[in-house]
């Protein structure tokens, strides 16, 4: 009897490098975790940045201790939740991890479409990750939630063009009310003190591009207005408004510690290499439909450049 | 002739972006987006025309009405540069 001829396997995929770096760098161990870093107390509810390391303790007595090169030393109190332990490896660490590593935290939800990253950032409760959601209701891949890292130093060798963005963590957090907004189903508080419910992707994670670097396309800030509208910015907006205050950006300036005129030169570099717009759309939940298919219309049009 | 206006770089740094020039004021942290005419005065600041020359210099990127009135302009803009530390003393 002839042997079925051995299928032809794809050869295995190479992570991207940024990838590998990431993955080695938030292995998790359980272990002892200090109270201090670089001489300085770190009180329950604070964290430190210094040097290689980042150190933080929860307000529940959860520790974290990050060491580059080391991973993450966990050590938790007796009855901790698992979930909040996950929320703030997702979180707070991940984006230090990222930051000491070189990487840009930045604060937003995100999608991907032929190629490319559609970002949105706002403020807390500015709805990033309920836009992403109804976005993948609507078939769009979603790419992450709440902190998009970027590669600053890609594609090209000489830093230009857009940043290469990293998949990130996918399972949205919204807010009850925010389901209905988007169309989509709880699959558990995340945490006992922290309401918001889980979402998993409508698309399988592992799927082709969403796991994988992509070229940042635009980055949309999220703004509330009656008429709805999406605009390019331009000049000097572009780099006022990539100053953030979210904990993710202060935490990349805790990392790199660049002064006024280096973090001003960083932020025009950046800038120059992003299309950005505003989205302003009513937020007012019976027009919420509306603002959605404006931005999956803008979005395959494919005007990201 | 008076004294020639002179920006004071060690108090902000610059870049271009689009058609604005971005000035940041080191000290406060400040933005300054130059765009038409601020940028032209900001540009021809080069620490030899005084604001008599300055206005010369930029009459002729504008037309009648805009030039009677650049020396008001010229001279509200070069305050505003001293107010925020730009210029030097």
């Amino acid at each position: 009897m002839p042997h079925a001829a051995p299928k032809a396997s794809a050869p295995p995929q190479e992570l991207h490098p940024a990838l590998v770096l990431m993955e080695r760098e938030t292995r998790v161990h359980t272990g002892s975790v200090p109270r201090a870093l670089g001489g300085f107390a770190v009180e329950p509810g604070q964290h430190f940045l210094h040097g290689d390391e980042f150190l933080l303790h929860t307000a529940a007595g959860i520790g974290f201790l990050y060491r580059r090169g080391a991973g993450i030393a966990v050590e938790t109190p007796t009855g901790t939740d698992p979930r909040d332990v996950a929320l703030w490896l997702a979180g707070s660490v991940h984006a230090a991890v990222a930051a000491l590593n070189g990487f840009y935290p930045l604060h937003a939800s995100a999608i991907a479409h032929e190629g490319r990253v559609h970002a949105f950032t706002g403020a807390a409760g500015a709805g990033k990750s309920t836009l992403v959601a109804a976005l993948g209701q609507r078939g769009f891949v979603q790419f992450a939630d709440d902190t998009l890292l970027l590669d600053l130093s890609g594609p090209n060798s000489d830093g230009s063009g857009p940043p290469l963005c990293l998949p990130g963590h996918k399972r949205l957090k919204l807010w009850p009310e925010a389901l209905a907004l988007a169309g989509v189903e709880g699959r558990g508080e995340v945490a006992d003190d922290y309401p918001k419910q889980f979402v998993d992707p409508p698309i399988e994670i592992g799927t082709g591009a969403c796991t994988e670097p992509l070229p940042l396309g635009e980055l949309i800030f999220l703004e509330a207005g009656d008429a709805p509208c999406i605009e390019m910015l331009a000049g000097g907006e572009r780099i006022a408004r990539l100053q953030d205050d979210h904990y993710t950006a202060q935490l990349w300036l805790a990392a790199a510690r660049p002064d006024r005129a280096a973090r001003f030169a960083g932020l025009a570099q950046l800038a120059g290499r992003i299309a950005m717009r505003r989205f302003v759309r009513p937020f007012d939940p019976t027009r919420f439909g509306e603002g959605v298919a404006a931005m999956a219309a803008h979005i395959q049009k494919g005007t990201s450049t | 002739m008076t004294a020639a206006v002179a920006k004071n770089p060690a108090r902000f740094v610059e870049t271009v972006i689009d058609d604005e020039v971005v000035v940041m004021q080191l000290d406060s942290g400040d933005f300054f987006s130059l765009s038409g005419s601020a940028r032209a005065i900001w540009e021809a600041i080069d620490g030899t025309r005084d604001e008599a020359a300055i206005c010369a210099a930029l009459a002729g990127q504008f037309c009648d009405a805009d030039r009677a009135g650049l020396a008001t302009d010229v001279a509200g803009f070069v305050a505003r540069l001293h107010a925020a530390d730009l210029l030097a003393a």
